[in-house]
């Protein structure tokens, strides 16, 4: 569901301050329904921190923040109780209740919200389970006791428990190896065509970029430029010729939009 | 409107139509329906089709439901077939016919009486093992101390004289407000008792023994292991978590010179003065209470006090303290340097460090009351 002229997330006029450091100032960012958007830019570019002004857990300086078409925090307590369940995050480590096991984790949420019998809750567990990924017979071990790419998958079967038309993904192959890291991108893409999802996604990696997203949003001078790769990579900005034209940004995306140059 | 599932046995075919919001929330009411269509259903099977056309919004629970629906139909001797599933429900239902939805694999279960004998026996093991390693840290810490005594000039001063901050002078509001409050009890307590033989005068006597002998330094030792040893584990164990230590050891710098001795020292010159600090507000607190409620004016009280105790019983009581700083120091860094990597660790063995001090330093505590008997002291 999205408000009238179909946006997920619409941002407007952004400003975000840590002390006298602004971060973002100006800021406008859209995200259509059904589309990957990607969210870049260097280091200390308010990547992470525009993603908890859209989640609600910081509140910014000014500016408008909408999800599925209300207005974060304006919303009663309520209000964004229910819209949490519509969006599921998956943060940059997991961030899995370290008490409780992979199955509890997936669980929390509908424990908390519905009234699921425990045969339900077993069969949907194994589910989410295997919509990710995982062995089944991870559902019984700690996080501490699984790999940071079982982690993730497990964090991100946790985001996916409500089946949440929105979802954020924070880093989503950072620390992964690069075989893991195009398997999680590969998964996040299926994911994504099958549930139909729009996903919203902060990365440093340009493979996930090229891999998977619709949309990316640059990050730079304090606001949003975004467009398709191919159009971000035709415009001449210092910051996105060094991020794609960089060794690393040829590598990643092969020629294709090399030559418009 | 919600959901529905309804089932009609008609011409011998099973009708199944679904229809509505076939989402997480409909599913407990969904599964019953379901439940009951099953055992409604005429024995034997036969053809059996299910109708999608009215499903609105399916999401992943409800296209699981619908599988499970089919496949239990089918083991009951059922030809399912489906129809009208919409365009948009197709990809879904596609991709959840690929996960085997099957029971978790049983959470490993024991018989519990075997559970509590083998908790007994890991537990047991688990503290001797326990008590092993706290005595060769011991060990390890002496060797590092000697080393250090050997060479003074790599004791880190700045981190000694930051913790002494942190343990000793942050400490005196704390320590200095619970000795007066302690010494007012006392003095009043004692008081109500030696009233009855018209002995008041003794409630002096009776406050300053029992507080500089062991009350001062107890309830100081008992502060500090709940304030800074959980401090010193929390510190080391979060540096732990981040592989700070780690980091320190491949920088060719010893955890325990770098983090350990530094909170050691600094907590066994702390709690003595700490000490000191307690008796004088404790000896303060009770002189109060004996001058507004007993009527033993300051005069009569510090004449008494000087009759009362002798330098000896306040060395009894102050030598304590190195010793119990050592044990408080030893077991909130042993704690920390044992957390394994999660948050939850960092927190268990906070707790453990604050308990296993407080049971050492009374420990301690009582081999010292033994060992100053038996020395007539």
């Amino acid at each position: 569901m999205t408000d009238a002229n179909g946006t997920v997330v619409r941002i407007r006029g952004l400003r975000t301050r840590f002390g006298p450091h602004v971060v973002h100032d100006g800021l406008d960012l859209e995200v259509h329904p059904g589309e990957v958007l990607g969210v870049v830019g260097g280091s200390g570019s308010g990547k992470s921190v525009l993603l908890r002004h859209v989640l609600g857990l910081l509140r910014p300086e000014r500016g408008e923040v909408e999800v599925l078409g209300q207005d974060i925090w304006s919303l009663g307590e309520g209000e964004r109780y229910a819209l949490q369940a519509r969006q599921g995050v998956l943060f940059q480590d997991g961030a899995l209740f370290s008490s409780l096991t992979v199955a509890e984790n997936i669980q929390a949420p509908w424990r908390e919200r519905l009234q699921l019998s425990e045969r339900l809750l077993q069969r949907l567990t194994g589910l989410k389970l295997a919509l990710v990924g995982l062995p089944r017979d991870a559902c019984h071990k700690y996080p501490a006791e699984l790999s940071g790419g079982m982690r993730k998958r497990a964090g991100l079967a946790r985001a996916l428990a409500l089946d949440p038309e929105l979802l954020f993904l924070d880093e989503p192959t950072a620390g992964l190896d690069p075989i893991g890291a195009a398997a999680f991108d590969r998964l996040i893409g299926g994911l994504q065509r099958s549930l139909g999802l729009t996903v919203v996604m902060v990365t440093h990696d340009l493979d996930s970029l090229a891999a998977i997203c619709d949309r990316v949003a640059a990050l730079v001078d304090k606001r949003a430029v975004v467009g398709t790769l191919q159009e971000l990579r035709n415009l001449d900005h210092p910051w996105l010729r060094a991020y794609f034209d960089g060794p690393r940004g040829r590598a990643a995306l092969p020629a294709a939009a090399g030559l418009g140059a | 409107m919600d959901a529905w599932l309804t089932g009609t046995y008609a011409h011998e075919r099973l009708l199944v139509e679904a229809g509505g919001r076939w989402t997480l929330p409909a599913l407990p009411e969904l599964d019953e329906r379901g439940r009951r269509l099953l055992a409604d259903a005429p024995a034997g099977g036969g053809a059996a089709s299910i109708d999608l056309q009215a499903v609105q919004k399916l999401d992943t629970a409800g296209a699981w439901l619908l599988h499970e629906l089919t496949r239990e139909l089918a083991e009951r001797g059922w030809r399912v077939e489906w129809s009208g599933a919409r365009d948009a429900h197709a990809g879904l239902l596609a991709e959840i016919r690929r996960m085997t939805a099957e029971p978790l694999p049983p959470a490993p279960d024991v018989n519990p009486l075997l559970r509590v004998i083998a908790n007994l026996g890991r537990n047991t093991l688990a503290a001797l093992d326990e008590a092993r390693r706290l005595l060769s840290f011991y060990g390890q810490t002496l060797v590092a101390l000697s080393r250090l005594a050997l060479r003074p000039r790599r004791l880190r001063l700045t981190s000694l004289t930051h913790h002494l901050e942190q343990t000793c002078v942050n400490a005196l509001p704390i320590v200095g407000l619970i000795s007066f409050l302690i010494g007012i009890v006392m003095a009043y307590q004692g008081a109500d008792q030696l009233r009855r033989f018209g002995a008041e005068i003794f409630t002096v006597d009776l406050l300053a023994i029992s507080t500089l002998r062991e009350i001062g330094i107890l309830l100081t030792a008992v502060v500090v292991a709940g304030r800074s040893g959980s401090a010193f584990t929390a510190q080391i164990g979060m540096m732990k978590v981040n592989e700070e230590i780690d980091a320190l050891r491949t920088l060719g710098l010893d955890p325990l010179e770098v983090l350990v001795l530094p909170r050691l020292l600094a907590l066994m010159i702390a709690l003595p003065l700490l000490a000191f600090f307690a008796d004088i507000m404790a000896l303060f607190g009770g002189g109060l209470m004996c001058a507004f409620a007993l009527d033993i004016s300051p005069d009569q009280y510090l004449g008494r006090l000087s009759q009362a105790i002798w330098p000896r019983t306040f060395w009894v009581g102050i030598a304590k303290a190195p010793v119990f700083a050592f044990v408080i120091a030893m077991v909130a860094c042993y704690e920390g340097l044992t957390v394994d990597g999660s948050a939850e660790s960092v927190g268990r063995k906070t707790t453990m460090s604050v308990v296993v001090a407080i049971f050492l330093v009374i420990v301690f505590d009582a081999i010292f009351s033994i060992v100053f008997s038996a020395l007539g002291l």
